[in-house]
């Protein structure tokens, strides 16, 4: 319950943030909206059923390249100004600031998604099951981002606490993500040719994401600071017990000459 | 005598093949002040992040309110405060909305914060200013409120990596007499700084960091001159740096 409320003030702080400059969501809509334009100019004189085979790959290729953009971006304001580093060292439980990236990373993947599937159907008209069946066309995507989100903020974040390492995120993130999105294009062609297994395409979604997401969550404190060193069992020194009781720093005041 | 805010027992760091603290032994009592000095790299940030949990020590034993604290956990991080060279502020949030964010996280554990808008001009902001975005401050009014997010959840153990740094004459004298509170109040400080005259007023023990190690202190036995004549040897023998201005008062 902590977790949560402290992942909701984060997201509370981050959308406030997000409202006052829309940088995100201006880089990420504004380079959907691009994806868009160069697939009609490229694959809308193809036939119907090019379309059909097509639209899959191009929706989650747009959301693998509109995420890898946002995951970067993601982190900005922490990288700016090293405030990630002032989360890590006040008493928060740091997977609320898992959760509240994620969620935010999410959020403007969705938001680009309700720009991206709508101009899919307009452009391409083989895809009208995605008018047809909007809930699950929503879930999908859901599915889809959350997957793929689960993991990049998980990497995202440990480069947020180096400089200059955001072109590794692109060489770590596509092959991890490879497999998320691959079942979100299977699933996705399930939707478009109305399949029957299109709800058992689903749950295997669901369940990957909490595979994902609780694997991440296990990691991203280590991914952070580090995990604790093994620490070898040391021969006690006789008349010298171990603990804070005794004074450890040498006090060499006397050595220094008054 | 009291049980010691922070004790690091050969405590290592090392990035790679550079080794950055070897063998470093330090402890802090409630109520004391203790300046670090160094030259730049000698690894005093490093030391901060070992003591504030942001890195896990190579080596070593790190001991907090007397526990071992293999890993910083959120009980003792309620209990300390690190304010870092840079502000870590969020430019597009307030000085208010700044310090308010974290006294929200901190009421969510269960954690009492003072009033952001108390402490900040405690600290010298100007009622106009707490409104006021935080990318729009100077350095040194982003610096107050860095440090004041800190004094706002009254910890018990304060690290303060160049908290000097960026404050005017005013905002000096002020922050010394607030650093002067917090000792009385049973806070234990450790602080670097370059400013000598600063860390002679309100150090209790100012220790050597070289190469990693604390090689050397300074105690403050009473006579406050006396402390100033030693501290000063002890500043002479910091290694040449030229990125530092570092000159004894």
């Amino acid at each position: 319950m902590r977790i949560l409320r402290q992942a909701l003030l984060l997201l509370r702080s981050e959308l406030r943030q997000e409202l006052r400059d829309f940088e995100l969501l201006l880089t990420a809509g504004f380079f959907t909206v691009v994806l868009l334009a160069m697939f009609y100019l490229s694959f809308a004189s193809l036939q119907a059923r090019a379309h059909l085979s097509a639209l899959p790959g191009l929706m989650w290729l747009t959301v693998a390249f509109v995420g890898v953009l946002t995951l970067t971006r993601v982190f900005d304001r922490e990288r700016e100004a090293d405030t990630l580093r002032a989360l890590l060292a006040a008493p928060i439980d740091r997977l609320a600031i898992y959760l509240a990236k994620s969620a935010m990373a999410l959020s403007v993947l969705m938001i680009c998604c309700a720009v991206l599937v709508p101009g899919l159907w307009l452009i391409f008209p083989a895809g009208q099951a995605f008018a047809e069946l909007p809930g699950q066309t929503a879930l999908l995507a859901l599915l889809g981002c959350a997957g793929y989100v689960a993991i990049g903020t998980l990497f995202a974040a440990g480069l947020a606490t180096g400089a200059g390492k955001n072109t590794l995120l692109f060489i770590i993130l596509y092959p991890l993500t490879t497999p998320v999105l691959m079942y979100a294009l299977v699933t996705t062609r399930a939707l478009l040719d109305h399949d029957p297994a299109l709800p058992d395409h689903l749950t295997r979604m669901f369940v990957l994401d909490i595979i994902l997401f609780a694997a991440a969550s296990l990691l991203f404190e280590t991914v952070l600071v580090g995990a604790p060193a093994r620490r070898p069992e040391r021969p006690h020194r006789p008349g010298r017990p171990r603990g804070p009781a005794e004074p450890v720093h040498r006090d060499m005041s006397r050595e220094t000459s008054s | 005598m009291s049980e010691a805010a922070v004790a690091l027992r050969g405590v290592a760091q090392r990035f790679g093949r550079k080794v950055v603290l070897r063998n470093l032994e330090l402890e802090l009592r409630p109520g004391t002040i203790v300046g670090l000095v160094g030259a730049n790299g000698s690894g005093k940030t490093t030391l901060f992040s070992v003591l504030s949990g942001l890195l896990q020590p190579d080596a070593g034993e790190r001991w907090l309110f007397g526990r071992a604290a293999d890993e910083v956990d959120a009980q003792a991080r309620a209990r300390l405060a690190y304010v870092a060279h840079a502000t870590q502020l969020y430019g597009a949030l307030s000085a208010r909305e700044n310090l308010r964010l974290f006294a929200d996280l901190r009421a969510a554990a269960g954690l009492s914060t003072r009033p952001a808008d108390e402490v900040l001009l405690e600290l010298g902001l100007s009622p106009e200013a707490l409104g006021r975005p935080v990318s729009t401050f100077s350095r040194g009014m982003a610096q107050r409120v860095a440090l004041a997010r800190a004094l706002a959840a009254r910890p018990e153990l304060l690290l303060l990596d160049e908290p000097f740094t960026a404050l005017d004459a005013a905002g000096r004298g002020m922050l010394s007499r607030v650093l002067l509170d917090e000792r009385s109040r049973g806070a234990a400080v450790l602080l670097s700084s370059h400013d000598f005259d600063a860390l002679i007023q309100i150090c209790d023990r100012i220790v050597l960091l070289e190469g990693g190690a604390l090689v050397r202190s300074v105690e403050h036995q009473g006579d406050r001159e006396s402390f100033r004549r030693r501290a000063a040897a002890l500043w002479q023998d910091l290694p040449a740096d030229p990125g530092d201005t570092m000159v004894a008062g």
